[in-house]
């Protein structure tokens, strides 16, 4: 069913992107050429969008996209470089301040959800309505009690006031987080301002059970229904097309088009989302010897996201995990790792049984973890490069009584050099380094271990083009050489495409798909991710 | 790939700016001179004498092995509360040791550092084992070894406790140096080599700075953790054993005393010569910046209470000058 207002507007099926410069009449919502840099690179550039009132709008767009990013200029966590908003009606000027858009009636709800495990429903909701009421105002819990069940009463939702959040389902959190966010716009509604209201859901569905998201979609509905509008940011291409009116894609922070659901196929806004690049990486694939000796062998992993994960990696072979945010592939690494705690199944290493697996263990079994947050769990920012370096070869063994410091600052500055790490001075901060070359520099520590196995999480997330070439270029000179075993867990398909020998995808916990050598494209990967989510 | 090359060129020529922070190391040590230089033309007949200096040193000592052994967990991130009372436990049974229980100094010596070390195998285990964190485990058993001590000793200072030890603590002092001054710093060296020249040091280090990082390279986080607790208890085990030897005596209550000059000089040290790191060296400048200054203001004239004065605004003055270097030098992280 296709919303009035929104068949108001477009009596076509491709809705006509905004026109630039002035806001469309009668939207709730419009954004008109925003722009915005994080140092040198483009997060959005010139970004038209509108959001009409009564309409469930989807935002969609592939990871770094800038869904996110427009998302948090919003909510005012960024501050834009350019651009104009219009909210019913009326300009606002930027910086919008530390609330955001908050005061002009929008509602934010977090993919986080920004709950406290241990506080209560009610405290939750009560938190939003002291923010007001200054100091030692004295709360009246009777007063909220009522205001609360209220509230809850009219969505019908049947959650205890006095639950503690951590004992609800995900998705009575995640909806619990919509009626906190519901009432503080009630309270912008009550305090005269006429206008329907607009609340922003960024990508709530991604960490719900399947058949939980269906309860948010009839709260999504029922908002609808009372004339407010909701912005849903999804990648989830299904969940979009069977929930929303209209849907808007962003690609590599720029508008890539604007729909009405209906009259859109997946095939269609898929190819929003990618574009026209299928261009494919020439790259020659050498067939995995399957006589090659097994380095890794699990079975059953279970973890927080995974259910049931078994897969081999033979000597010399990348092996890719990828799949939707939430699917499980991102923690793989980390469960094998012992980085993260493996609720069930076993791993051979080398046919070996590892019982428990930790950092410790494994890297004495040559198995080492790049891992995805490199800030926070890479290297000690505050320490040099080469302490940094040096790290591995000093916990695990501890030998002698004195560290030859002269002989490691040699080394690593050798292995530095050969890896292209600016600046070529392993004395400067860890954290002065760009984001490649700190990947360069753990790349390279490791990679002087001659590992057996390398496990890698999202290994060139934040990482520029050129670094990127010299890190794949170490991957696979290390597995082609001397018959280094990778797993590299990513949500990037063109790195699956250039280093991957073989690409299994993960859906709700589970391998649901492989795809072997020449057949990786990002095209195939993008079709078997999303149809495996259809399923 | 020209990207790459690109870069390579630029960063030849984006040269490591540490030229700021290379005066910086060494500001603590200027004011110190300074200090000296102003006491010294204030009270030219009583601050510059020999008799003062080698006062200033010696009444030193204790508090600076006491810091030294702080020191070790703190690298670690580990703040240990429990040092001051566990000294003085420490020092409490030497004295009970060789007066009451009849055993020979050497002896209570050694049952006194053992009982101390004692105090942080128990630190160490809850810590670990529990996931508790340390400041309020080690602020707890350091109360109940307050406790203990007041228990044994009766909450009476024992004294007459066997010359030997004083002997071997003051006697013949080294170039008008007391020699416990010479132990001290012998310990300082010990605790700099291991800092800097062993394994275990780097996996401090490591442990204080970012413990998901060093989980991830394989390094014990726990066991590192335990064992700093362990090795602050046992030299605040020694440091109680030559407090005793520097009074002939044990007071039950002295030993608190010693907690916040402590922590005062180990922050304080983190901001001189290596900025940002709790090290060894800088521990000892910052213990004898702080006995210059409040010797110097007491031979002025001025009463007891500068010594609360100094310490407590050094420490405060101390944690705030870390927290602006560390802000600063993570805003330059930002912008490369």
């Amino acid at each position: 069913m296709i919303d009035p207002h929104t068949a108001d507007s477009n009596s076509g099926g491709v809705f006509d992107t905004p026109t630039a410069g002035a806001f469309t009449p009668g939207a709730l919502l419009s954004i008109r050429g925003v722009s915005k840099h994080f140092g040198g690179s483009v997060a959005l550039k010139d970004v038209d969008l509108d959001i009409m009132p009564g309409e469930i709008h989807g935002l969609l767009g592939a990871n770094g996209s800038g869904k996110s990013t427009i998302i948090k200029i919003l909510a005012g966590f960024h501050e834009p470089d350019a651009g104009d908003f219009w909210i019913h009606g009326q300009q606002v000027n930027t910086p919008f301040g530390a609330g955001g858009l908050r005061h002009k009636g929008v509602g934010f709800v977090h993919q986080d959800l920004g709950q406290v495990p241990n506080a209560s429903v009610l405290e939750h909701m009560v938190l939003d309505a002291q923010t007001e009421n200054r100091g030692l105002t004295r709360i009246n819990w009777r007063l909220e009690r009522d205001r609360v069940q209220g509230l809850l009463d009219r969505y019908e939702l049947d959650i205890s006031l006095d639950a503690p959040i951590d004992a609800l389902y995900p998705v009575q959190r995640a909806l619990v987080a919509i009626v906190r966010a519901i009432s503080s716009q009630e309270e912008y509604v009550q305090a005269g301002n006429a206008g329907a209201t607009l609340l922003i859901l960024d990508e709530p569905t991604v960490f719900l059970p399947k058949h939980e998201v269906d309860q948010l979609f009839v709260m999504m509905r029922r908002l609808k229904d009372q004339g407010s509008s909701v912005l849903f940011v999804s990648h989830d291409i299904d969940e979009v097309l069977t929930i929303t009116d209209r849907v808007s894609v962003l690609r590599d922070g720029k508008n890539a088009g604007s729909r009405v659901t209906n009259d859109s196929t997946r095939e269609q806004i898929v190819e929003m989302i990618l574009g026209g690049r299928f261009e494919h990486i020439s790259r020659t694939f050498t067939a995995t010897d399957e006589s090659a000796q097994l380095v890794l062998s699990t079975s059953g992993l279970k973890g927080h996201r995974a259910v049931d994960v078994s897969f081999d990696v033979r000597k010399g072979e990348v092996v890719g995990l990828t799949g939707l945010a939430g699917s499980g592939f991102e923690e793989i690494t980390d469960l094998i790792y012992g980085s993260r705690k493996l609720e069930g199944g076993s791993i051979l290493v080398y046919g070996a049984d590892v019982r428990k697996p930790a950092p410790d263990s494994m890297m004495n079994r040559g198995v080492v973890l790049i891992p995805a947050d490199r800030k926070g769990q890479g290297g000690a920012l505050s320490l040099t490069v080469l302490e940094n370096m040096a790290l591995p070869s000093l916990s695990t063994q501890s030998k002698g009584w004195r560290i030859k410091w002269r002989q490691l600052r040699q080394r690593m500055a050798s292995v530095c050099r050969e890896l292209r790490v600016v600046p070529d001075n392993v004395d400067a901060l860890f954290g002065n380094l760009s984001g490649g070359n700190q990947q360069k520099a753990l790349m390279g520590k490791w990679l002087d271990q001659e590992p057996q196995l390398m496990l890698l999480n999202e290994p060139t997330q934040g990482v520029d083009i050129g670094a990127r070439m010299d890190i794949f270029r170490l991957i696979r000179s290390a597995v082609d050489e001397k018959g280094m075993g990778v797993v590299c867990a990513t949500s990037d398909y063109e790195q699956l495409v250039e280093i991957a020998d073989r690409v299994l995808i993960l859906s709700q916990g589970r391998i649901r798909g492989e795809i072997v050598g020449q057949e990786i494209t990002k095209d195939a990967l993008a079709a078997a991710i999303y149809a495996e989510e259809a399923a | 790939m020209t990207n790459n090359k690109a870069n390579t060129t630029e960063a030849g020529l984006q040269k490591p700016k540490r030229k700021g922070l290379d005066l910086e190391r060494f500001a603590l040590i200027g004011v110190w001179i300074v200090l000296i230089i102003f006491f010294g033309i204030l009270l030219p007949d009583t601050f510059l004498t020999s008799a003062n200096i080698s006062n200033m040193l010696g009444s030193q000592a204790v508090l600076l092995i006491l810091a030294l052994g702080l020191l070790i967990p703190m690298r670690a991130g580990v703040y240990d509360l429990s040092v001051a009372s566990t000294m003085n436990f420490s020092a409490v049974i030497v004295a009970i040791g060789n007066v009451q229980w009849g055993l020979s100094i050497w002896v209570a010596v050694l049952v006194a550092v053992f009982a101390a070390s004692l105090v942080g195998v128990v630190n160490g285990f809850i810590v670990v084992k529990f996931g508790i964190d340390p400041f309020i485990v080690t602020l707890g058993i350091g109360t109940v070894v307050v406790g203990l001590t007041y228990w044994i000793s009766n909450a009476r200072t024992t004294v007459g406790v066997d010359r030997s030890l004083s002997d071997f603590v003051l006697a013949k002092p080294f170039l008008a140096i007391p020699v416990d001054v010479y132990y001290a710093l012998a310990l300082c060296f010990v605790v700099w080599y291991i800092f800097q020249y062993t394994a275990f040091g780097q996996r401090l280090l490591f442990v204080g700075q970012n413990p998901e990082v060093a989980r991830l390279n394989g390094v014990p986080v726990g066991r590192t953790r335990w064992t700093s607790l362990i090795a602050s208890a046992f030299v605040a085990g020694i440091a109680g054993a030559v407090f005793v030897g520097t009074t002939g005596s044990a007071d039950p209550t002295a030993g608190q005393a010693f907690l916040l000059p402590a922590f005062a000089a180990v922050f304080l040290g983190s901001t001189v010569l290596s900025i940002g790191r709790f090290n060894a060296w800088g521990t000892v400048i910052a213990v004898y910046f702080l006995a210059t200054g409040i010797t110097g203001l007491q031979l002025l004239g001025l009463q007891q209470f500068v010594q609360q004065l100094f310490y407590g605004g050094a420490l405060v003055i101390a944690v705030v000058l870390s927290k602006i270097v560390r802000s600063r030098s993570e805003r330059q992280a930002g912008a490369g």
